[in-house]
């Protein structure tokens, strides 16, 4: 052990020092609300990442291990947190240390590799055909999500509806925030810069998660979620969704890295409620437990935070609960269904769609 | 100290294992609270259900002189949570029920580890207000609190936590379960302990229940903003309301580089070219909240304000009353150790005490910015310095140390709300004399015969 003043340089030293401990983080974080224990605390987990950094904690102490797994990333402690604490990038930093080489989880090692290369990406495209274009993108790009391409096709070809203009070229690889947040940092930032140079204009996406990393390292104004670009262009949604002849009732979950990170939340409640009867449910705003690949490395961890959601929903009596992030519709779908729910979830695009008439099949 | 695995077993065969925790990676997060430069890990970490359950472990501790610290939510700025000598920090937050609120003898009961936004909330919605409003009420418990005689945002007019305390269950560190006061205003039956375990720091028993007294919910609140070009304008204008027979619920003062500070984080668009502001509320009825306002703002004029302006709109309101709390957290942004002080002078002396302030800080060449709860006398002198600069924190030390002096001096004291914790221990005596903290220590032996209830703080 080292002394309690040296620094082992995992973490920048003006990131970890902004934190005070004033503790306003703490109301705001899902797994402290679970567990009522300081360490799964924001403020706790940086006193944590502090003793790691002087030496008083090693990587392999097994609280450290776990609070770096039981974290969700979700960043709804940046926003309440005055003193500017950038939470994000820390969790990222202390990944890399903690998760290297055999430490990462197993299933979090595989997804990586698997969306590493832009050929698999590609590929995993074909089998469900996700919309594409050989357009030029004067108008901006629509980035393709990697599993939302495999798992959810129908996304990318609704706002292909919606927003015809935009190209959308096949050959575009992975983000790379799967990576940034699970210990890779720097590849997730390589990543980012290549789907950069692949899709060089205004990069739009259906991917609160995505579109937040790469925000962070392509800058903040080439990369636009797509409610921000719907609303910021002056669109106004056609129509309205309909349910038993009257307007739905539709409520919104909102993507945890897209509220907290790119503070984008305000346009996909105003889109919704131009062609529904938008709902506000208590808790919208906080993370349903899908947490990028958190829900397939602590499934049970991952229940017990969408379960008082999922309550939440049924309880308001809405028809649609609206994602605008793959990871949070996948969440939903399977959870709604475990409880044979008749509450649907649906991208915001698809919803969009349907109400301009554009989603026979909705 | 260190705890032996035996303890450990009886503390889980008291709480259930799954409620102790003593890795060396479970106790650091513990090792602080929200007071800068203390750290002190403790042994273990164990979370009570129930005030038997405290009475088996304060017994337990009091049998093998084992330290018992315990703890709300760890958001006090005197160091009163840290684990001093070692031992067990005792986490209430599992006691976190409002058991009661009752419009028709307007009160409420709350176990210790409920957030004091969770019992204003339960009051509101019967149509009634839990007065006290400290800074960190989203974060801090209602027990934590009443251990601390939480002031705020509010004392003005409405007073501290201790003015609305009615009735507390308590765990002696002998195991004995007590009851103080309860729901009655006039009880007069033997000492006030109630008042005596508020603002007594965890050093004399563990709270297990707490009864406050309620008020109905003013009908409307509003604030408004008056801009100075210096403290001391800002000061007068502070004597000229209240002398004018005026009581307003909130009078709060930021100086130039708080204003900085909570506009960079709030963006409020607070004027960054004056010296000082004055942030003025207050509650009641439509007509006697606009008619205060109002007054306010001619006699801040009077004194000298370049500005007044009055909210339009609650959301406003509330935005600004928000910032203010987080004027703090949002100062740490200069550097990175944020020293927080808390004197507090008689009300007429507030300008007097800025400028003395000033003076030292400046004869010590430190940064000091100071805001603070105006109306109550009560500043929070806070320095921003860098925390690898040992120099200038040395000369930090020495200028607060002449500060609470001065405060002392004026007939104030050296900590208006923040509390005595490990933080202020040293400059108790020159605060209360020999004989009064020798009777301190004399009432801690009454109740803490082992003294293993936060040893190191008051009464020790």
């Amino acid at each position: 052990m080292t002394s309690a003043d040296a620094s082992r340089g995992i973490f920048e030293p003006h990131l970890l020092d902004r934190c005070i401990a004033c503790g306003f983080c703490l109301p705001a974080c899902p797994t402290y609300a679970l567990s009522s224990d300081e360490g799964s605390s924001p403020r706790g987990r940086i006193t944590l990442m502090r003793a790691l950094e002087t030496g008083r904690l090693d990587a392999d102490d097994p609280r450290l291990r776990e609070e770096s797994s039981f974290c969700l990333g979700c960043r709804a402690c940046e926003p309440v947190c005055p003193a500017g604490v950038r939470y994000g990038e820390l969790l990222e930093a202390w990944r890399d240390h903690q998760w290297r080489g055999r430490h990462r989880p197993p299933v979090a090692q595989l997804l990586l590799l698997a969306v590493s290369h832009t050929p698999v990406v590609r590929a995993m495209g074909l089998v469900r055909r996700p919309a594409r274009t050989a357009r030029t993108g004067t108008d901006g790009y629509l980035m393709l999500g990697c599993f939302e391409r495999l798992l959810y096709p129908r996304v990318s070809r609704a706002v292909r509806r919606l927003l015809p203009d935009l190209a959308v070229p096949a050959n575009q690889g992975c983000c790379g925030a799967l990576h940034a947040h699970n210990g890779e940092s720097a590849r997730g930032r390589e990543l980012a810069r290549r789907l950069g140079a692949q899709l060089p204009g205004t990069i739009v996406s259906t991917a609160g998660g995505c579109a937040a990393h790469l925000a962070t390292v392509l800058g903040r104004d080439r990369v636009r979620e797509l409610s921000e670009y719907l609303v910021h262009a002056g669109t106004t949604p056609v129509g309205e969704v309909l349910v038993d002849g009257r307007r739905a009732r539709v409520c919104l979950q909102d993507s945890c890295h897209l509220r907290n990170g790119m503070r984008v939340f305000a346009e996909p409640r105003a889109l919704i409620g131009a062609v529904a009867e938008f709902v506000a449910v208590p808790g919208d705003d906080s993370c349903c437990g899908a947490a990028g690949t958190y829900s397939l490395l602590r499934p049970r961890d991952s229940r017990r935070i969408l379960d008082p959601k999922l309550d939440a929903i049924e309880a308001a009596g809405v028809d649609y609960v609206v994602a605008v992030n793959p990871g949070c519709l996948r969440q939903l779908r399977t959870g709604l269904r475990r409880r044979r729910s008749p509450v649907r979830a649906v991208h915001l695009a698809e919803l969009l769609a349907a109400a301009a008439g554009g989603m026979p099949d909705q | 100290m260190t705890v032996e695995a035996a303890v450990l077993a009886q503390l889980e065969a008291i709480v259930g294992a799954e409620h102790v925790r003593s890795g060396r990676g479970d106790v650091e997060p513990y090792a602080r609270d929200a007071t800068p430069a203390f750290h002190a890990v403790p042994d273990a970490v164990v979370w009570p259900r129930s005030a038997e359950e405290i009475a088996a472990i304060l017994r337990l501790a009091t049998r093998l002189r084992l330290p018992v610290i315990p703890r709300g939510a760890g958001s006090n700025l005197c160091a009163a949570t840290v684990a001093l000598r070692g031992g067990v920090v005792l986490v209430l937050t599992r006691m976190n029920r409002i058991l009661e609120v009752d419009p028709a003898e307007l009160l409420a009961r709350a176990e210790p580890g409920a957030s004091t936004e969770a019992l204003s909330k339960a009051a509101a919605a019967r149509g009634l207000l839990y007065a006290p409003d400290p800074g960190s009420r989203t974060v801090s418990t209602i027990g934590g609190n009443v251990a601390t005689c939480a002031g705020g945002l509010r004392g003005l007019k409405y007073g501290v936590t201790r003015n609305y305390v009615l009735g507390l269950e308590a765990v002696l560190p002998t195991g004995e379960v007590i009851r103080t006061g309860g729901r009655l205003w006039k009880d007069v039956a033997g000492y006030d302990l109630t008042r005596l375990l508020t603002g007594s720091e965890g050093t004399l028993a563990v709270l297990t229940e707490i009864t406050v007294a309620l008020l109905p919910m003013p009908a409307t609140a509003n604030t408004g903003i008056a801009y100075f070009a210096s403290l001391a304008d800002a000061g007068r204008a502070v004597a000229a309301v209240i002398s004018d027979g005026i009581v307003p619920a909130t009078l709060e003062f930021l100086d130039a580089r708080c204003i900085g500070a909570v506009e960079e984080y709030a963006s409020l668009g607070l004027r960054l070219d004056a010296g000082a502001l004055l942030l003025f509320g207050d509650d009641g009825a439509a007509d006697a909240v606009d008619r205060n306002l109002a007054r306010i703002g001619e006699l801040c004029t009077a004194a000298g304000a370049i500005e007044v302006v009055v909210a339009d709109a609650p959301a406003r309101s509330e935005a600004l009353l928000t910032a203010r709390r987080a004027t703090l957290p949002a100062l740490s942004r200069l550097g990175s150790l944020t020293i927080l002080e808390d004197a507090t002078v008689p009300r007429p002396r507030l300008a007097e005490m800025v400028g003395r302030i000033n003076e030292i800080a400046e004869r010590h060449t430190v940064p000091i910015a100071t805001f603070g709860h105006a109306g109550d006398g009560n500043l929070h002198p806070t320095c921003v310095v860098d925390q690898h600069d040992e120099a200038a924190i040395e000369r930090a030390h020495r200028a607060f140390a002449e500060i609470f002096a001065a405060a002392i001096e004026m007939g104030g004291t050296i900590t208006g709300e923040h509390g005595v914790g490990a933080a202020k221990l040293p400059f108790l005596e020159a605060r209360l004399g020999a004989d009064h903290v020798a009777l301190l220590r004399r009432i801690k032996a009454a109740f803490d015969p082992a003294g293993i209830l936060n040893p190191g703080k008051l009464g020790s």
